[in-house]
């Protein structure tokens, strides 16, 4: 059997029936016990305390009763503003079909953002019902554009709070552009280095067809006529389109055909390829039956120039010709 | 407290609007001049009429409350045009001597915050004569000056009350919605309250908890931003009486800071005991005396159940195998043995 231990308040006036009549169990001497086991309060058996449940308070009927004094039944509804009202209905969650509760008990408070929805869905249903009546009542809920009064934040307030809402949205902003200046850089790199490796590509390919004609594997030169083709059936095909898939314009790849412009000839025909060009020889019979220098159009001025000039002497005349004809 | 009396009733009906301006101008100068730079229309209320509802709530603080809540009581005091404030009371003054602090001030209802330990803040709303009185604990205050709370209102302007449909379920909740109503609704025609409804305060109640937020209408078709403060009351105590009296109803779901303060604790104690506990077994265990284990579990593992081939020796090595991809290998061995 347990023997019960109150430990009660002495502002309360239950009494506990039956089971102790002490109050502190620890204090009992074995001749009050003895008593209680010969008056039957306590059986046979170990017996030991317990705490009693502790009781909380819930006392329904005070409640109701104190709320019936308290209530001021006078009052209009009007000097109260009073609402009760379930939130109003979530747009976004019926779009996209989410059930909504309705309940403040299916609520999960951890959930923030769902919380603060919750409460301004709430509010939002207050004023939607309250509107109608206030204007019945004609209380104005906006006010006109002349009226000025003192508000609860200062403007100084509200200017921080404008600042600070304005260099949130520019930190963001820039953020996003940097964000967009990164991508178009990382793409405008790959999309280059496509084009390089492509590039070194063909030239690869041309370099092992023009080795293979060296060597006399292949006779044919097509591999010529093959990067002729997809230029000239490139260019009338496209016509005045304007750029290829390969990112060039037709122009650009006439001008790559012919190679290196003069300059570059020029410089590569004296220096490069290993070996100084000054010392050899340089009037031998090959150079001397080489007319590619020959411009005829020069070779006409110069004449015509000697001849307005002072008529050559008759000893000069063989190599004068020679020389205007050169 | 203004150092202009004002008349009780009302003056004619230009009058309201000359007392708005009277009382901006006693208490706050710096606003008169944007005021008169203007072209100010004060319109008239909408109707004239007597204030009736004496309703006056006294709100102040006992000692060793922190800035947080100090801001508070300004922003309720700021909210709520029909408030009165004291000076902080000594600790050492039990709590019904705030009923008749709150009789010389003539107010009937009061919100009085008390800090305990510098970090717990508790709130009583009571009406103060006879009424009930209920304690709370605050928790999550944020207050109007915080920059996330972007809304703004008319100062004094009176707000919609908005509650929870489960107020009206449970008795306890009937009582403290009653509460709420009497204590934070701005009376009509209250001599420094705006005419217009631009606010609302919701109350609601998750997680046994009830949330208060205060938001701006900004458009008739109820889009509206938070002016704050907020905060969340967690019901300890109803009484019947003011500031005592028997207890009415008591929160089951009510756990004392302290008692949460140290459950947290005590969970943090007893994982370290924990892993104390089974280092200390690891540490026994290796150093304990190993016993030499005779016969070996394992050993029949491969134990395969076949019949036994006889032992042959072998005398002879045998044939060099010719690998013939390494050709040269082979002959090479071969040639050496051959030797």
């Amino acid at each position: 059997m347990i023997l019960v231990n109150n430990t009660m308040d002495i502002n309360e006036d239950d009494e506990q029936l039956g089971e102790t009549s002490e109050e502190d169990d620890s204090e009992l001497s074995d001749g009050e016990l003895q008593d209680a086991f010969a008056k039957g309060l306590l059986k046979p058996g170990l017996n030991f305390t317990t705490q009693e449940p502790k009781k909380i308070v819930n006392n329904v009927e005070g409640l109701k009763q104190c709320l019936a004094d308290f209530r001021k039944n006078t009052l209009p509804w009007v000097e109260r503003l009073d609402m009760v009202n379930l939130p109003a209905d979530d747009i976004v969650a019926k779009s996209e079909g989410r059930l909504d509760n309705k309940a403040s008990g299916d609520l999960n408070p951890d959930d923030d953002f769902q919380r603060e929805m919750f409460f301004y869905r709430q509010a939002q249903a207050a004023v939607l019902e309250a509107m109608p009546r206030l204007l019945k009542l004609k209380i104005a809920t906006k006010r006109p554009e002349d009226y000025f009064a003192e508000m609860a934040k200062s403007d100084q307030q509200m200017q921080k709070i404008r600042k600070k809402l304005i260099m949130k949205q520019t930190m963001m902003e820039k953020s996003e552009k940097a964000k967009k200046l990164r991508e178009q850089r990382k793409y405008g790199k790959k999309v280059q280095v496509e084009v390089i490796q492509k590039r070194q590509k063909e030239k690869k390919a041309m370099m092992y067809a023009v080795k293979k004609y060296q060597k006399g594997m292949t006779d044919k030169l097509d591999f010529l006529e093959g990067d002729q083709k997809t230029a000239k059936g490139g260019a009338p095909a496209k016509g005045g389109s304007g750029k290829t898939a390969g990112g060039q314009t037709p122009d650009k790849k006439a001008m790559n055909k012919k190679g290196p412009n003069a300059k570059r000839k020029y410089k590569d025909q004296r220096f490069g390829f290993g070996g100084k060009k000054s010392g050899t020889k340089w009037n031998t019979k090959d150079s001397h039956n080489d007319v590619s220098g020959f411009r005829a159009k020069e070779a006409k001025r110069d004449l015509e120039e000697k001849e307005e000039g002072a008529p050559p002497k008759e000893g000069l005349n063989d190599r004068a010709r020679m020389h205007a004809r050169r | 407290m203004s150092a202009l009396k004002r008349k009780r009733g009302g003056k004619g009906p230009g009058g309201k609007a000359k007392k708005v301006k009277l009382v901006e101008n006693g208490n706050k100068p710096q606003t008169t001049e944007m005021e008169q730079n203007k072209e100010i229309t004060v319109p008239p209320p909408v109707s004239m009429g007597k204030w009736r509802n004496k309703e006056r709530v006294l709100v102040f603080s006992s000692r060793g409350i922190n800035f947080r809540t100090r801001h508070l009581m300004q922003d309720l005091r700021t909210m709520m045009p029909h408030t009165k404030a004291d000076t902080k009371m000594d600790r050492k003054d039990k709590l019904f001597v705030i009923n008749e602090v709150c009789e010389i001030k003539n107010c009937n209802k009061c919100l009085f915050f008390e800090a305990k330990k510098k970090q717990d803040l508790y709130m009583w709303v009571a009406n103060v004569p006879h009424g009930p009185s209920a304690k709370f604990l605050v928790q999550n205050v944020h207050t109007l000056a915080e920059l996330k709370m972007t809304g703004n209102c008319l100062k004094g302007s009176r707000p919609l009350l908005s509650f929870d449909p489960q107020f009206d379920t449970e008795p306890h909740y009937a009582l403290l919605k009653e509460l709420f109503i009497q204590t934070f609704s701005t009376p009509q025609y209250h001599p420094r309250s705006q005419p217009f409804v631009d606010h609302v305060f919701t109350f609601t109640i998750t997680d046994n908890r009830i949330w208060f937020r205060n938001y701006q209408i900004i458009e008739e078709d109820a889009s509206m931003v938070e002016i704050g403060p907020r905060f969340v009351l967690n019901l300890i105590k109803i009484f019947q009486g003011s500031f005592g009296g028997p207890t009415l109803f008591e929160n089951p779901h009510f756990e004392s800071p302290n008692t949460h303060r140290r459950v947290i604790r005590m969970a943090t104690a007893s994982r370290l005991r924990e892993k104390q506990m089974v280092k200390e077994l690891q540490k026994l265990k290796r150093t304990e005396n190993k016993e030499a284990v005779t016969r070996d579990v394992t050993d029949d593992v491969f134990a395969t159940p076949a019949e036994e081939r006889p032992v042959h020796i072998e005398l002879e090595a045998p044939a060099a195998k010719v690998v013939k991809k390494n050709k040269h290998k082979a002959f090479k061995r071969q040639r050496k043995q051959n030797r």
